[in-house]
């Protein structure tokens, strides 16, 4: 387990003053620095993902899976710079994945559950990048590449590409469900109960994507009100969530093994180890 | 096991976790938004929603909707016998409750069935996408209703255990499921 | 706390000179690498370089081999991770992040490797078909970029923050593996355009690529190699040179 150092004689709280120079003394100081760290990466993933997808290469929201060949050509013809530079721009930042799901994935080890929710919860979503983001951008890609192509072939990535993207929830589905069950047998209090809930929202959604792989057209096509927009907005507003309680939790992390404290004003307390250390051998 | 924090401020509470009410909320206003789009798509094809409304058995309907309200009133019970102490009816509720849901999970696959076999499916027509997709989330609904139930029965067994806020937490959850299905009955079987 | 269990390590660590040496051997057979095929091949072109009799038979060996090895570098990639789990961290997100990076690249390599064996499996295919095959395979091959960024950069931040006396890795290390990620970042690029440094016979996303990714083998081998020596030498020791980690 990674070593637990007595900080240093250091100032209890940040100097004030211009920007740069408090971000230099969390970066040196701060206990919760790696936490930050990933939790900063977070928000600039999906910030610059948000932006990708849908001004950059404009591939969200869907094209209609009714489009004939014709307008599926024209689709990826006038794409065909804005989806190499904005998946280019995905494929650099890809690795932030890792570091979400690795602050996810601590957030369950802070829990009172067995270790194996954390690692499982890793193992998948770390799985689910490839099929369910990588693979269809490159088919994109490829989309665009050649626009003297078989349209019949283009079409084939077309396909390929937007039922990857709602087709593979069911990795997110499971993972949800994990996440859920974590939190709610939870004794360490890290999230409050209504957030496990919310996890089941999602995956419920997940499920309700599934029936795009049925259909080419209506609500529940892959561009279709509940297949895509609904479940844009459940997803929006979980991911919202969860980057907001995950800074929730970082806030009153106090690395010991018990129930985390609750979030008071004055933020950046001190960890009281002793206290931790005697509810956690209770 | 449980909060004593929550316990020791009773005075004005929801029964159960608050969290519950929460994720009842959101579940009822992501179904508000099915039904949304349901009535829209009926009101642009109102001849073909109508049409296909007719082939379903009414009577199917509402045996379903009437054991649901049973499986309802026997959890209601429950959480009173149990907030009385009085473990052991609790417990034959809970398991009342879920005799009343297989019951429930029977006719629903039965009428698929039929309604598959007659020819009209999931794909058939607009109507029918409705259909089998508000009946079949509803499904899973039921089918994490079990695992509730089983959350429910395992407080009631032992001893140690009988958190009466998660016993009501479990009951609201059910009670969810059943509001849910009568709005769903409501729509695809009687309104016409 | 207990000294960790090591035993094997070194094992693992030098089936690495193995894994490079089988690796340069197919990448040498493939003719689709020796000169990097261009992307302004027509069709026609694409399909007759896989029916030539010469490229058929060292297409699928050298792609066959690729496939039983490309995994590999994994378990280097588990020492790593292993080496950062003993720096003087607060919480364990490195490691887990570097963990949710390792099979990232080998995955997609995987693909790109099987585009590569279907396009040869039927070389009579419409060329059309083959050219698809082609591209998918070049366009993944190149593009596999993000988890080795990924790794890099997490490693070099795992670096910084390792506040103790004798750091697992040296400074140099962390800044080796920022300009390796650099050094890859353009090839992700490569649908920008089939011909130029950005295509994917292209100066940046093939040579510049591939010789960043070669070299962070070859020193990281070297680095994690050292680490690991040092570290038995350390355990051995007793007294204050012990590892408290």
């Amino acid at each position: 387990m990674s070593e637990v150092i007595t900080p240093a004689a250091s100032p209890a709280a940040p100097p004030s003053g211009p920007l740069h120079q408090r971000i230099a003394w969390h970066w040196r100081h701060n206990p919760k620095r790696e936490l930050w760290l990933a939790w900063w990466a977070l928000v600039v993933f999906y910030s610059l993902f948000w932006l990708m997808f849908f001004v950059i290469t404009r591939v969200q929201p869907p094209p209609r899976p009714t489009a004939d060949l014709a307008a599926q050509v024209h689709f990826f013809h006038v794409r065909h710079l804005g989806i190499p530079v904005g998946f280019a721009v995905i494929f650099c930042i890809g690795g932030m994945i890792a570091t979400n799901n690795a602050l996810i994935a601590y957030s369950m080890r802070r829990m009172s559950v067995s270790p194996a929710f954390a690692y499982s919860y890793l193992i998948m979503y770390s799985l689910s990048a490839i099929p369910g983001l990588l693979l269809l951008c490159i088919a994109l890609i490829v989309g665009t590449l050649r626009p003297e192509r078989d349209p019949e072939a283009i079409s084939w990535l077309y396909d390929f590409a937007f039922l990857s993207f709602d087709g593979t929830m069911g990795v997110f589905l499971i993972g949800s469900l994990i996440w859920m069950l974590a939190i709610l047998l939870d004794k360490n209090r890290v999230f409050p109960k209504w957030f496990g809930y919310l996890n089941l929202c999602n995956g419920l959604t997940e499920v309700v994507v599934a029936p795009c792989w049925i259909f080419r057209r209506g609500v529940l096509a892959w561009n279709g009100q509940i297949a895509w927009w609904l479940d844009m907005v459940v997803f929006g507003v979980y991911t919202g969530a969860f980057i907001y309680m995950l800074r929730s939790m970082i806030l009153r992390e106090d690395f010991g093994t018990g129930p985390l404290p609750e979030l008071k004003p004055d933020l950046e307390r001190k960890p009281k180890a002793g206290r931790s250390n005697a509810e956690a051998a209770a | 096991m449980s909060d004593l924090a929550e316990t020791t401020k009773r005075g004005r509470s929801v029964p159960g976790q608050p969290d519950m009410w929460a994720f009842v909320l959101f579940e009822t206003l992501v179904f508000t938004a099915y039904f949304g789009f349901y009535l829209f798509s009926r009101a642009r094809s109102p001849e073909l929603f109508l049409h296909a409304q007719a082939q379903l058995d009414l009577r199917i309907g509402v045996v379903n909707t009437l054991v649901l309200l049973l499986s309802s009133w026997s959890v209601a019970r429950c959480v009173q016998s149990a907030r009385a102490g009085a473990y052991g009816p609790a417990l034959r509720d809970a398991f009342l409750t879920a005799l009343f849901a297989v019951v429930f999970l029977g006719v629903k696959m039965f009428e698929w069935a039929r309604l598959s076999h007659e020819g009209n499916g999931f794909d058939s027509n607009d109507f029918f996408t409705y259909y089998f997709f508000l009946t079949g989330i509803h499904f899973v609904h039921l089918l994490i209703g079990f695992v509730v139930l089983g959350v429910l029965v395992y407080q009631l067994r032992g001893p140690k255990m009988r958190d009466q806020k998660l016993v009501e937490t479990c009951a609201t959850y059910w009670h969810t499921v059943d509001f849910l299905w009568v709005l769903i009955f409501a729509l695809l079987y009687v309104v016409r | 706390m207990a000294q960790r269990r090591t035993d094997g390590e070194v094992i693992l660590l030098w089936t690495l000179p193995v894994t490079v040496i089988i690796w340069i051997a197919s990448f040498l057979l493939f003719p689709g690498f020796n000169p990097p095929m261009s992307p302004t091949m027509s069709a026609e072109q694409v399909a007759a370089f896989y029916r030539d009799p010469a490229h058929v038979p060292e297409i699928r060996y050298s792609m066959i081999v690729f496939n039983w090895f490309g995994v590999s570098l994994i378990p280097i990639l588990a020492l790593i991770v292993l080496q950062v789990r003993r720096m003087a961290h607060r919480t364990p997100i490195f490691s887990y992040a570097l963990l949710g990076c390792a099979a990232g690249s080998p995955a997609l390599f995987l693909v790109a490797n099987v585009c590569w064996l279907l396009a040869a499996f039927r070389p009579e295919r419409s060329p059309e078909l083959t050219q698809l095959f082609n591209d998918f395979g070049w366009i993944t091959f190149t593009i596999l970029v993000p988890f080795l960024i990924g790794q890099s950069v997490i490693l070099a931040l795992a670096i910084y923050l390792d506040d103790q006396p004798r750091p697992v890795f040296g400074r140099w290390v962390a800044y080796f593996n920022l300009l390796v990620a650099a050094a890859l970042a353009p090839a992700a690029f490569v649908g920008v355009s089939l011909s130029g440094p950005l295509a994917w016979d292209g100066v940046l996303s093939f040579w510049l690529k591939n010789i960043a990714i070669a070299v962070w083998i070859v020193v990281m081998g070297v680095a994690v190699g050292q680490a690991i020596y040092r570290e038995r030498a350390e355990n051995r020791e007793p007294g204050d040179e012990l590892v408290s980690a």
